[in-house]
């Protein structure tokens, strides 16, 4: 049997297009979490981490400003690592003292460094490759984010 | 006095919980979350192609929603406005994730890769190829071909010109038509 030519297969799904899709987490513990707390105390205990994540964040945007416009891309990869070092050991030190959620953690940041060294090495031979640019900026902020994630979780009960 | 025992277990109906939740009953909200979770976080994997960060704006759009309700006056129908909120939310959660390279040099994120979109459980054909699409048409097609909004609301929604929206439009169907044809 012939499948129905494209406009008629879009506007059949789109009529039918009520997909319900149940996730495979169990969501509501998070949810009944995060609204049976006061939301005031959340937002105390959480405040320096933020103010430090809205800092970093603005401190990054002008500094790729300045590297996307003024510098080769093999400078951009340089300072970009820098930077990204920089971020890395101050929450590092933010959360020493922190317990974290998994067990696991530093396996998975080590598989980020891998990834990160890989993709540097790649960079050698192509200093100007966007994609690679995009990934190493992909893998820094992978490992910013796990290493938020696992010392300041949020509703999601992991 | 008798009482009529379908009426008596029947489950409260959706404006009678929505009132009790008004109030501050919980378990009135564990009811509304049953009856919506599915059409909410479908609605979230379409607009954000990622398992992980559906399930995290699904949490968000719940968690806003408790503090939002009491705004919620019955004009429309609930489903109409959830579905409202739930994009907004979405979207802002997308831009939130973002990372500074891509805010900066304006990357756009490519969609699922094949195989994952393939094996989610649950998506019907189009669904599948419409994950597969980058961020900016997936969006503009999410919105406007299957949730409705015209191209002037997905424009406002989204911060870009009313043209990138009908061209990001054109695009998508442009690519799910190649992929569907290729198929």
């Amino acid at each position: 049997m012939s499948k129905p030519d494209f406009e008629t297969f879009l506007a059949e799904s789109i009529n039918n297009s009520e997909t319900q899709i149940a996730p495979q987490k169990d969501l509501w513990q998070g949810i009944e979490k995060a609204i049976s707390n006061p939301a005031t105390k959340q937002r105390e205990s959480s405040m320096w981490p933020k103010l430090a994540g809205i800092a970093a964040c603005s401190v990054a945007a002008l500094l790729s400003v300045q590297l996307v416009f003024n510098s080769s891309a093999q400078n951009t990869s340089v300072a970009m690592s820098d930077f990204f070092a920089e971020q890395k050991q101050t929450l590092l030190v933010q959360y020493q003292n922190q317990p974290a959620l998994t067990d696991n953690w530093q396996q998975q940041l080590t598989e980020l460094e891998d990834a990160e060294r890989a993709i540097k090495q790649a960079l050698e031979n192509e200093p100007e490759n966007p994609a690679l640019l995009k990934m190493l900026a992909q893998v820094y902020q992978q490992q910013l984010d796990l290493i938020n994630k696992v010392h300041a979780p949020k509703w999601q009960t992991i | 006095m008798l009482i009529d025992a379908k009426e008596a277990f029947a489950p409260p109906s959706e404006d009678a919980l929505i009132a009790q939740v008004k109030m501050g009953d919980q378990q009135a909200y564990a009811q509304l979350y049953t009856l919506h979770v599915k059409r909410v976080y479908a609605l979230c994997l379409r607009l954000l192609a990622d398992k992980e960060h559906a399930e995290d704006a699904t949490q968000e759009v719940f968690v806003q929603l408790w503090h939002k309700i009491a705004s919620f006056e019955g004009q429309s129908q609930f489903s109409t406005w959830l579905h409202s909120v739930t994009s907004n939310i979405a979207i802002s959660y997308l831009r939130k994730h973002k990372n500074w390279l891509q805010k900066v040099v304006s990357f756009e994120q490519s969609g699922m890769d094949e195989q994952s979109a393939t094996d989610c459980q649950g998506l019907n054909g189009l669904d599948k190829l419409v994950l597969r699409l980058p961020e900016r048409a997936r969006m503009v097609f999410v919105l406007h071909a299957i949730e409705g909004y015209r191209h002037e609301e997905v424009a406002t929604m989204l911060g870009m010109a009313v043209g990138s929206s009908k061209s990001q439009y054109h695009r998508a169907k442009q690519l799910l038509k190649e992929w569907y044809e290729n198929e």
